[in-house]
């Protein structure tokens, strides 16, 4: 029974905190913006997805859309008003994160301002019904966010290797110079990168909200183990951050299952720092200097 | 002979540096143009300069008529794209390639302005035609390539495009010689029917008789023409 569940659980929390992760390393890699509004951009999708549920229809379809459709008009938002204001001057990369911060917790506020501080919960998206697997029940949340956020992963991942697009974000991850070079402006990429990394967070905001509330700052913590779990992965890595955030997820599970969920940050935060000390570039950090400017 | 290139009074470089002076240059279409000069003159800093990649710049660059040459206070970059879509390939020195793409990736992404990237096939394979080599190795990321490998992508990937004026920097450099030479020879192959092309490098003999003009580059100023058949003086 325990061995099962905890898997179950470190997937979810690797799913969720997953996508993040990936859209942070995405976002780094090819635009050198450390992106620190994700906090806003999650609650900012689960109030889209909330009032799409209250004024449209509560059918699953509508709610996801609306996450997703909402986080990437969040990400357009932060392009506009940080990434192309920014990007063409000194030090982009402080000033950058300074922006997004800034502007992460403004508009969490504004969020709080007309809200209002009480939470708000999603309907249930995935229905009722549930699996039993051995000893292991698996509920329908539980299915649905593994699935949903493995497919958006697959999605993301297969339109940046087929797409001219996603040709375009892969050269400019790699070599920002060269790319310019061959044609690629840097802002309309920021857009398309900005918007497909918002719709990520968006659809994780939904999937979190299936377990949690929805509420002005509820986007904090999942920003803060994104980060981190992007950090750990090496920044600019997809696949470093897939697999830091299958550890993690191990870790959290494994802590809340064998000590409690009140250590939950403090072993995490244990094994970054051991990840990092070992391996200071990460999981699967690049190593060319392509991003140090 | 219409002019695709009409530089003058450009002035360019990075930060306090100043790296081309007052330099003045004009490019008829079907011409085939030798820049020779020696590390550090700015013959790099010429091609940025015309692809708008230097820090800041002055002057006048007419590119098929079209103004491209501006002040720029604005960070290097910000209008190569455009520049690039009306009509400029640039095969850029040393390692300006994309690490983790393949061979065949990259040279998709040298069409990536639309109009190439509509016709994207039939490119590569005239591409591949000239570059023999690279045929096996469409599918291996260009980070395993050697270098004589790498310069034929790079240079592959500037002819992706239809362009009207093509920069080669300095294609034979760190190459065997013998490389060097084959390289060259398929730059010098590409038909030039209302285009033009610029080579930079410093070795003469490479140019020698193959070019319309050769042209030398000293401290930031073009010193001197000549046509083919005098290069041999210059050396």
């Amino acid at each position: 029974m325990d061995i099962g569940f905890i898997l179950i659980n470190a997937t979810i929390v690797a799913c969720i905190y997953g996508l993040i992760a990936v859209a942070v390393s995405i976002t780094w890699s090819s635009l050198g913006l450390l992106n620190l509004s994700y906090g806003f951009i999650f609650s900012f999708a689960g109030y889209g997805a909330y009032l799409a549920a209250r004024m449209l229809s509560d059918h699953p379809i509508v709610v996801l859309t609306a996450g997703i459709l909402v986080g990437a008009l969040g990400g357009i938002i932060i392009c506009m008003l940080v990434f192309i204001p920014l990007h063409d001057k000194p030090n982009f990369t402080i000033r950058g994160m300074i922006g997004t911060l800034a502007i992460s917790l403004i508009g969490s506020q504004c969020l709080l301002w007309y809200f209002g501080p009480k939470n708000k919960a999603l309907p249930e998206v995935f229905g009722y019904w549930k699996v039993s697997i051995g000893n292991t029940v698996l509920t329908s949340d539980k299915i649905g966010i593994i699935v949903c956020s493995i497919l958006m992963l697959v999605f993301v991942v297969l339109w940046m290797k087929s797409s001219r697009r996603g040709l375009e974000i892969r050269a400019m991850m790699m070599n920002p110079h060269a790319a310019s070079i061959v044609g690629i402006g840097i802002r309309k990429t920021g857009f398309y990168v900005m918007a497909i990394t918002g719709g990520m967070a968006g659809l994780s905001a939904v999937l979190l909200s299936q377990t949690y509330y929805i509420a002005p700052f509820s986007g904090l913590t999942p920003l803060i183990k994104g980060v981190s779990i992007a950090l750990c992965g090496g920044l600019g890595s997809v696949q470093g951050a897939v697999i830091a955030a299958i550890i993690l997820g191990i870790t959290e599970a494994l802590t809340s299952r064998l000590l409690g969920g009140q250590y939950v940050l403090i072993t995490q935060f244990l094994v970054i720092i051991t990840i990092l000390i070992i391996r200071p570039r990460g999981i699967a950090g690049l190593l060319d200097k392509a991003r140090e400017q | 002979m219409s002019e695709i290139l009409n530089v003058q009074g450009l002035s360019a470089g990075y930060g306090p540096l100043r790296v081309i002076h007052d330099l003045d240059l004009i490019v008829s279409s079907g011409e085939r143009v030798g820049l020779v000069g020696l590390n550090g003159h700015g013959k790099t800093t010429l091609f940025y300069g015309i692809a708008g990649l230097t820090g800041w710049q002055r002057g006048s660059i007419l590119f098929n008529g079209n103004q491209i040459g501006r002040t720029r206070s604005q960070g290097p970059g910000r209008y190569t794209h455009h520049i690039v879509r009306q009509g400029l390939a640039i095969m850029p020195q040393g390692d300006e390639i994309f690490h983790g793409l393949t061979v065949e990736e990259h040279l998709d992404s040298g069409a990536f302005t639309k109009q190439a990237w509509k016709t994207r096939k039939q490119r590569k394979e005239q591409v591949l035609d000239l570059f023999e080599p690279l045929k096996q190795l469409l599918k291996t990321p260009v980070a395993r390539l050697s270098g004589g490998e790498r310069r034929m992508v790079s240079i592959g990937r500037g002819l992706m495009t239809d362009a009207k004026l093509y920069l080669a920097d300095e294609p034979s450099l760190g190459l065997a010689p013998k490389i060097g030479k084959g390289v060259m020879e398929a730059l010098l192959k590409i038909e030039l029917s209302n285009s033009a092309m610029i080579i930079a490098e410093q070795n003469v003999a490479l140019l020698e008789g193959k070019v319309d003009r050769v042209i030398g580059m000293h401290a930031g100023k073009l010193k001197g023409e000549a046509s083919s058949a005098l290069s041999m003086h210059l050396k």
